[in-house]
């Protein structure tokens, strides 16, 4: 403490020193909530489709088709240490090659202060719904769920599962039109 | 040495000034960090408490860094060089080299 510099660099290394403290209170206030929420999930169209899948093998593969309808509040889930939610839809189901199959078909990112009390319709989904075989076709149980993956300040990087999914089974025929 | 010692500025803290302005500087931002911490909490914005934080550390730098006057107040008492040293010879040789080693290493 006998310099200007020896001081400056006391202080600074205090102050860094405080602000990684009050991190970690930021992180423990935050840690042991509970960040599931509803969601309602509906699918007003469901189709599947039989086409070659360029992107791999070029062999006939079941292409689902769906639109979907989603409802949530989420905005209990942000407080000070949630910085933004990353949303995603996704589709477990099993066919005779695979025991389970997940497959993400939509996904949105939610910024703090931005609207987080969803209401969509009829939405298409982002990616394509492609099954590595023939396991769409009437299938009798697919389920979609919403997740959600919290980006905090400090700590972890939680997925979270919304309460409520949807099963829905697919057609027992392809569509043969054009979506 | 160099351009404040030609116009006699001080630019020394004394020991004493040096204990105080850290002292004042670790309760400023500790303050600052710890009002920070529950306005953040309360408003839920951590950003806040980050800036807050920020706001003591530059009031701290601005109290405990520059060698303010404040903390000149108990300068050292210097014993008065004595000039009879060298006449007398070797009256009290014990005592003397003590207190020249002293003088040199505290300047």
């Amino acid at each position: 403490m006998h310099s200007f510099l020896s001081r400056g660099n006391a202080i600074i290394a205090y102050s860094l020193s405080v602000l990684a403290l009050l991190t970690f209170f930021c992180f423990l206030s935050t840690e042991f909530l509970d960040y599931r929420a509803k969601a309602k999930i509906s699918t007003p169209k469901i189709l599947v489709k039989n086409v070659p899948d360029y992107s791999a093998s070029r062999r006939e593969n079941d292409l689902g088709y769906l639109t979907f309808d989603l409802q949530a509040d989420l905005t209990p889930l942000f407080n000070w240490n949630v910085k933004q939610l990353f949303l995603y839809l996704s589709a477990e189901y099993s066919t005779p090659n695979n025991a389970l199959n997940q497959v993400v078909l939509w996904d949105k990112i939610i910024l703090r202060g931005e609207n987080a009390l969803l209401d969509f319709k009829n939405m298409n989904i982002k990616y394509y719904f492609w099954d590595d075989g023939h396991g769409l076709k009437g299938n009798p149980n697919v389920t979609l769920t919403l997740s959600w993956n919290i980006i905090p300040n400090a700590g972890r990087l939680p997925i979270i599962q919304s309460i409520g999914s949807h099963s829905f089974k697919f057609p027992s025929e392809y569509t043969t039109d054009r979506l | 040495m160099n351009v404040f010692d030609r116009f006699e500025i001080p630019l020394h803290m004394d020991y004493d000034g040096q204990r105080r302005a850290e002292k004042y500087s670790k309760i400023i931002i500790t303050l600052f960090g710890a009002v920070g911490l529950i306005w953040g909490y309360i408003i839920q914005r951590f950003s806040q408490t980050v800036y807050i934080l920020g706001a003591g550390f530059i009031l701290a730098t601005i109290i405990a860094v520059p060698p303010w006057p404040i903390y000149r107040k108990k300068p050292l008492q210097w014993q008065k060089p004595r000039s009879d040293d060298a006449k007398k010879g070797k009256a009290a040789p014990a005592n003397t080299e003590q207190n020249t080693n002293k003088t040199k290493k505290k300047k």
